[in-house]
């Protein structure tokens, strides 16, 4: 009899420990999101469900977890069930090469920024399906902004990523924060200004987060492409928004501000903190902004961000190479 | 399992079916409302769109229709008035005084000087609180959630000054044919003047916050054009009438009460777009604030309410009277026509609603579904004054 | 509104309001056949459409239109009335797009059919409605006479007697007086 390879079980060990992860940091980051918009908006936000409202994402996962499930008439059922979970099963693998610390990494892999990249992609497929299979107009419009959307920032992002791999010389991201210094003029953000600025722009458009929320703009098109989801349909899409929104801010942390390492002790808290911080600028850039146009959206894409970042990566690899 | 659709839900309704009507090939109908975030309340908007953009757009009211017009031939004319505070319920009292205007100048009554005072700072105050809230509703619109709570923030304390003479919160009965119900009285008046300087003082943060953003304003600038050929066509009047470029205002065009004693501008803005309309509104609550502190400082002692007021079996004279006042969303005008009974002949309420929300149709055409909604805000309807 | 371009109407009566006391400043009673060539002229000395309001007298089903200037105040009245049997008036939609919505409103109301209106359908009565609400019980109805402004008349063209109907409290009997009369319920 075999015994079981090693490795698996480190995978399946990993991606439990990364699903409580999500779990725990989607609750979180809930919290943090109605508390920062609370405080922002000149009110204390959630109050009541336990100590300063701490239990509050519990109460509402459990409202979410008990509606009903409801599948519009004439809707594609297979389809719009898919959906939902096409968007949240992806972000488990994203999380595996993410350096929390040297020794604090799910699964080493050489080419960890090319695997959470691609997954990442996956994510259009699923709006794309949802608003297709929910047999609702502006859920189609909503996919067919999505998808738009999505395809057009993906593009800067890449590149702008790529800047950095240039820079290092690795496609894995334990490699790229190990070669960043303690301090933060060591870190990558002082090499690469603009490509950071790219990168947390496209972020921000590729996590569908405000003001670049078209898919789902709410005074425009009801709720976009989850206008037919109830209960946990839309809470899957939900949480997948915020751990894409984690996993974009910790690969930015990863890129550009020296993932673990920090001035005194290094280590997981410092990776964390930085996550925090951008999270935090991510929800603040939702509560100040109004909504961009959706003409004006693929206009700064394609016109401003798309030549930048090639410029970037130009310059980067012509000063490498000098 | 399959499940088969109920025919009639895909064949619409009266509406839906006539504006199918003329659909080109490649479009697709959306029927945007009766219950949509941003049809503010239940305005339905039938939409032929192709892509993003909108080939043509037909507003389908009536969703909240409750017939006041047939309403007033039933009641007393002091009985009346309740329903004018629910017409329009973000500036109540434009109607109240639009409705007593009405009455009174039938009847030939002249009402006291300090209530004519009186009445101007409550609507004004009132005309503020309007604005403030289609402010804070209006970037909601747009996709900014946090300005309503701000102008909510300020508006509560408009709502507290108004409180006390008036005895509600939103919707107003205060006007009393040949007066108001309640003076108002040191406490209120010192609030009031409080409350200028503060509201004053949040301006210009609101401009540096909000007003000046630059998303907002790719946002509005040169996004549905309104120029004054079409104000007079559809018969729009106020902040869209201003935002064309031309200064009329009821307060001062047709004057009544004692505006024309209250020394205040009437802004306009002549790049008849949405950007305009809100420039206008902004400008008009620092000119609302500028009318309130003069009116404060200018009312004289003395009745309120004249002797021998209607009550409820009151009869006017026959005859008709029309009678205009500047609401916050342009111009409301209530025709009466009595029979000499108890009751009125013929109440006709001209909502400006009504007429400004008439352009949508045209100004909408060939626009992004996103301008649309940015142009309907612009417009600032307020449902149950349109479907009365 | 000048006195020149009132004369230019063709109207079966014209008259001076008296400001102060009605807020019109004119008033012209025309006859359905003169309405949109008078719209027209209104509109191109730049008045705008205040509202069409319905009125169900004892003549018939009238409609009010309410125009007035921008910049120089003076509400112009203009009054057309229709038979209670076949209450038709031709419609000023495309000459005034905001008539359109008002048209609509008052066939809602009173079922007067305004002819060639593009899209008369009912506007804030459900569509199957199949009733108009502010018409009058017959023994409700009142003349002109006895509601409206007459003014002060410069013009009105012979055999015009609108407004000579004696005044009275008491509701006149049917048939008694003025054009267009109706039995019964009007427009159902």
């Amino acid at each position: 009899m075999n015994a079981i390879p090693i490795e698996l079980i480190h995978i399946v060990i990993a991606i439990a420990l990364v699903a409580g992860f999500v779990g725990l940091n989607g609750l979180v980051l809930v919290w943090v999101e109605r508390k920062v918009a609370g405080h922002v908006q000149r009110r204390p936000g959630p109050y009541e469900v336990g100590p300063n409202g701490l239990l509050q994402p519990l109460a509402d996962a459990a409202k979410l977890v008990g509606k009903q499930l409801f599948t519009p008439d004439g809707s594609d059922k297979l389809v719009f069930w898919l959906a939902p979970i096409v968007s949240f099963l992806p972000v488990m693998p994203m999380f595996l090469p993410m350096p929390f610390s040297p020794f604090l990494t799910a699964m080493e892999v050489n080419v960890g920024l090319v695997l959470i990249l691609a997954f990442a992609g996956l994510n259009i497929l699923a709006l794309c399906l949802a608003g297709w299979g929910s047999n609702n107009k502006y859920g189609l419009l909503g996919a067919g902004r999505a998808v738009a959307q999505g395809v057009a920032y993906e593009i800067p992002l890449l590149l702008s990523v790529l800047a950095v791999c240039f820079m290092t010389g690795s496609l894995s991201l334990t490699e790229i924060v190990a070669a960043q210094g303690n301090w933060p003029w060591q870190w990558n953000w002082i090499y690469q200004p603009i490509a950071f600025i790219l990168y947390f722009t496209c972020g921000v458009a590729e996590t569908n987060r405000a003001p670049f929320d078209l898919p789902e703009a709410e005074s425009e098109l009801v709720a976009g492409f989850h206008t037919e989801y109830s209960g946990m349909g839309f809470g899957l899409f939900f949480l997948a928004e915020y751990a894409e929104m984690i996993v974009v801010c910790g690969v930015a942390t990863a890129l550009f501000l020296g993932g673990w390492k920090g001035p005194g002790a290094a280590g997981a808290w410092w990776f964390l903190l930085k996550l925090y911080v951008l999270l935090v600028i991510m929800i603040w850039f939702r509560w100040t902004y109004p909504r961009t146009r959706f003409d004006q959206l693929l206009n700064l894409c394609w016109k401003w961000l798309l030549p930048l970042s090639i410029l970037n990566l130009l310059v980067t690899a012509l000063v490498i190479k000098l | 399992m399959t499940r088969t659709i109920n025919p009639d839900y895909i064949r619409g309704d009266l509406y839906t079916q006539r504006f199918e009507q003329g659909k080109r090939e490649n479009t697709l109908i959306l029927n945007m409302g009766p219950q949509h975030p941003s049809t503010h309340g239940v305005l339905r908007v039938v939409l032929e769109m192709d892509g993003e953009y909108i080939v043509r757009a037909e507003p389908v009211l009536g969703y909240l229709h409750r017939m006041h017009e047939k309403m007033a031939e039933v009641k007393s004319y002091v009985g009346f008035m309740p329903n004018m505070g629910r017409v329009d319920y973000l500036h109540p009292l434009a109607w109240n005084w639009s409705y007593a205007g009405a009455v009174e100048r039938l009847a030939g009554i002249e009402v006291p000087r300090r209530a004519e005072f009186l009445r101007v700072i409550a609507t004004e105050l009132n005309r503020i609180s309007s604005h403030l809230l289609w402010w804070g509703a209006y970037l909601l619109d747009l996709g900014a959630f946090t300005p309503i709570m701000y102008a909510f923030e300020d508006r509560e304390i408009l709502m507290d000054i108004l409180q006390r003479p008036t005895g509600a919160r939103l919707t107003y009965s205060y006007f009393r044919l040949g007066g108001v119900g309640a003076d108002m009285d040191e406490r209120c008046l010192r609030q009031i003047l409080d409350f200028v300087p503060y509201l004053r003082k949040k301006l210009p943060v609101y401009k540096d916050l909000v007003t000046d953003n630059v998303i907002l304003r790719k946002r509005l600038e040169g996004v549905g054009d309104m120029d004054v050929d079409m104000c007079r066509r559809y018969g729009a009047t106020g902040p869209i009438l201003r935002g064309a470029g031309l200064a009329s205002d009821t307060r001062l065009n047709e004057t009544y009460s004692v505006y024309n004693e209250i020394d205040f501008d009437i802004p306009s803005f002549p790049e008849t777009d949405a950007m305009a309309r809100y420039m206008v509104r902004i400008r008009e609550i620092e000119e609302s604030l500028k009318i309130v502190e003069q009116a404060v400082a200018m009312i004289p002692e003395g009745e309120i309410l004249i002797k021998g007021a209607p009550k409820p079996n009151w009869k006017a004279p026959a005859g008709e009277a029309y009678f205009a006042t500047e609401g916050a969303r342009g111009k409301v005008g209530v025709w009466v026509v009595s029979d000499g009974g108890k009751s009125p002949y013929r109440i006709k309420l001209r909502a400006p609603g009504f007429s400004n929300l008439s352009l949508f149709a045209e100004a909408s055409q060939g626009t992004l579904l996103a301008d649309a909604v940015a142009i309907m805000g612009s417009i600032d309807m307020v449902i149950p004054e349109i479907d009365r | 509104m000048s006195e020149q371009l009132a004369r230019r109407f063709t109207t079966l009566c014209l008259a001076k309001g008296e400001y102060k006391k009605s807020g019109q400043a004119w008033v012209a009673t025309l006859s359905p056949r003169d309405l949109p060539a008078a719209a027209q002229e209104l509109l191109d000395a730049e008045f705008h459409i205040e509202d069409v309001c319905g009125l169900d007298i004892s003549e018939g089903l009238m409609a009010v239109y309410h125009f007035d200037h921008f910049t120089r105040p003076g509400r112009v009245t203009l009054r057309v009335l229709a038979d209670r049997d076949k209450p038709e008036i031709p419609t000023i939609s495309h000459i005034f797009q905001g008539a359109n919505w008002h048209e609509r409103e008052t066939n809602d109301f009173y079922g007067i059919i305004f002819t060639g209106h593009p899209n008369l359908i009912p506007l804030l009565l459900p569509e199957d409605a199949d009733f108009h609400p502010l018409l009058k019980e017959e023994a409700a109805r009142k003349n002109a006479a006895a509601l409206l402004e007459k003014g002060e008349i410069l013009d009105q063209a012979a055999g015009f007697t609108l407004f000579d109907a004696p005044v009275a409290d008491a509701p006149i009997e049917s048939g008694a007086s003025g054009e267009g009369e109706a039995a019964g319920e009007g427009g159902k």
